[in-house]
């Protein structure tokens, strides 16, 4: 049995370190799509946020009921439901974003951190538990998508949220809307969260080195290096 | 057997529970959309026509368009919605036609999926301004580096020929159905 | 003609992977060898052409008709599920070796959301019975392209030296972005 992570904990693990989409690479299909501007980014993010919080609280709420053999096909129906509800929504109350963002609201369904957390998550745990780990992982996917629109935008556009931050001097980089530039963009800022734990993971081994030769226990570094 | 019963059970509710939500959600909603959908058409019309007050639509011609009338309901003109190939994909643009059709009022983009930066300039002002007033007859011609000299000339957009001239091509085949429309009577 | 037009499109112009990013978690995850990219691509485009026949049919027959279009995400969806589910049956009864090359591949293909997006493109742009099964086909051929370029690039960078912090994924995107660079030259062919 694992050990049960506080609320807090159990919140912002799905902010950095089970990040969705920088460490778990889940759901990149949306990612890379719609974030040729911040404002796309935080409108997929928020609206895939609803349907991950709706389909936990509620799967999490009747896990008990749903026999083993149907839960996938279960799980699928009932993100479907909430899917086009926000489609239709969007449909009815924000027609530019709605048409901005195309078919990849419909195709939030399948979106693999959805159906993941279902699986993984909510079909094992009580509905309040459910409800933060949604919220965090929400979040984690929304901020990730955020900061790819931003840079995207940014140099792609010399703007942000639709204001002009950056002078007319400056050439945007076509590239960055294309789709190679999302390629481009996710795939550097991968290597940077990779290059950051690679960084933290030498540092606590240097940290864990120099303990031992402290209380002089040097066979233990060899094990170590040998591992 | 029990397990079976249960597991049709829930599968069933879930699905009766999910089409009674949304069926109560779109009833809901599709006004809004059918409203949205007017508006944004609406809008576009009045646009590429901006003497308009009213538009009937012309039904059964196979394609879409748009009988222009001014305050005195007097017909001015014509709103044209027509589509075709570009660089990557469909462009859809509206265009306003003169009554006679030998004039083009204004042209707008509707949609489009060209190279972003090149080929989505045929959305920009700059390009679309040359359509005001053009002339149609005997059909619109595209020149690419010098400045139009006839009145049926407009500019290809550097780096976006081809773009360009897929909009004035679409135009064209749009156009010489409306022609053939009028000379069959059709327009009346 | 059109057909054709479309075919390509589909293929090369507007592909589906390195255009519309759809089916990029298989393209992540499957394309580091040759081999299993190629039954991944084979296995998809058998699933595309049949999803893009059930799918028109579903849409136009029952959908349309009776006003049910708001049930179109959920319908799909099933009817995807389902349809690989019965796939891999039939496959298994009819081929064993046909079973043993695409069988592991088939469950992953529920969750790939460029079938689930050739169904809803397919209804979004109002294709014909017949131009909905090249749409299909084409974007199937497109996804087995890009995976199998892919893959044959992954091959040869298992030997390089890629600075460790762009091992894996980060470089598989990399490569991706180039490649869709490249298949920007198809543009202009309709």
């Amino acid at each position: 049995m694992k050990k049960q992570l506080s609320s807090w904990q159990e919140f912002t693990k799905g902010i950095w370190k089970n990040n969705p989409i920088m460490v778990q690479l889940l759901g990149l299909c949306p990612t890379l799509a719609v974030t040729v501007s911040a404002i796309n980014g935080l409108a997929m993010g928020l609206a895939a946020t609803f349907v991950l919080i709706m389909s936990s609280l509620l799967i999490s709420s009747i896990r008990k009921i749903i026999p083993g053999q149907v839960r996938i096909a279960s799980f699928i129906v009932i993100i479907a439901t909430f899917v086009t509800i926000v489609d239709l929504v969007m449909k009815a109350k924000f027609p530019a974003l709605s048409k901005a963002l195309g078919p990849f609201i419909p195709l939030i369904v399948v979106n693999c951190v959805i159906l993941g957390r279902q699986e993984a998550f909510a079909s094992k745990n009580n509905p309040g538990r459910a409800f933060l780990d949604a919220i965090g992982m929400g979040s984690g996917f929304t901020l990730s998508l955020i900061v790819l629109g931003t840079i995207r935008e940014i140099i792609g556009s010399r703007s942000f949220f639709g204001i002009k931050v950056l002078p007319e001097g400056f050439e945007p980089w076509l590239i960055m809307i294309l789709p190679a530039g999302a390629f481009l963009t996710l795939g550097l800022l991968l290597a940077l969260v990779n290059y950051y734990s690679i960084r933290k993971e030498r540092e606590e081994h240097e940290s864990i080195i120099a303990h031992y030769k402290r209380v002089g226990r040097e066979e233990l570094i060899e094990e170590l290096k040998v591992n | 057997m029990n397990k079976v019963i249960q597991m049709l059970m829930v599968l069933t509710g879930i699905g009766i529970i999910s089409g009674g939500l949304l069926a109560t959600v779109d009833g809901w909603a599709d006004p809004f959309i059918i409203a949205n959908k007017k508006a944004e058409t609406e809008a576009s019309i009045f646009r590429v026509q901006p003497e308009g007050k009213s538009y009937e639509a012309l039904n059964n011609i196979g394609f879409e368009a748009y009988k222009i009338k001014n305050e005195n309901s007097d017909n001015i003109g014509y709103a044209l919605v027509y589509e075709g190939n570009g660089f990557q994909g469909k462009i859809r643009l509206i265009c306003g036609l003169s009554s006679d059709l030998n004039k083009i009022i204004a042209l707008e983009i509707l949609e489009q999926v060209e190279t972003p930066g090149l080929g989505t300039k045929i959305t920009e002002s700059p390009f679309t301004e040359q359509f005001k007033q053009l002339e149609t007859s005997p059909s619109i011609n595209w020149v690419k580096g010098v400045e139009p000299s006839k009145p049926n000339e407009i500019q290809a957009i550097t780096g976006a020929t081809i773009s360009s001239k897929a909009v004035v091509n679409i135009l064209n085949q749009g156009i010489e159905q409306m022609r053939q429309l009028r000379a069959s009577g059709a327009l009346q | 003609m059109e057909l054709f037009v479309i075919f390509i499109s589909a293929a090369l112009v507007n592909n589906f992977v390195l255009a519309y990013f759809l089916g990029i978690c298989p393209f992540v995850g499957v394309s580091n060898k040759l081999s299993s990219a190629i039954s991944m691509g084979m296995a998809t485009t058998f699933v595309m052409t049949l999803t893009a026949i059930v799918s028109w049919l579903l849409y136009n027959l029952i959908l349309i008709p009776y006003n049910l279009d708001f049930l179109q995400i959920p319908s799909f969806i099933l009817v995807i599920a389902s349809l690989v589910q019965f796939v891999e049956m039939v496959i298994k009864k009819v081929s064993q070796p046909l079973y043993r090359a695409l069988g592991i591949f088939l469950p992953l293909i529920t969750t790939n959301c460029a079938i689930l997006g050739l169904a809803l493109f397919g209804s979004m742009r109002e294709y014909s019975f017949a131009e909905n099964i090249i749409f299909g086909l084409g974007a199937g051929a497109g996804f087995t392209l890009a995976l199998v370029i892919m893959a044959g690039i992954r091959e040869e960078l298992d030997l390089a030296d890629v600075p460790k912090p762009f091992r894996g994924a980060p470089i598989t995107l990399i490569v991706a972005g180039i490649l869709a660079l490249a298949f920007m030259g198809f543009a202009g062919m309709i």
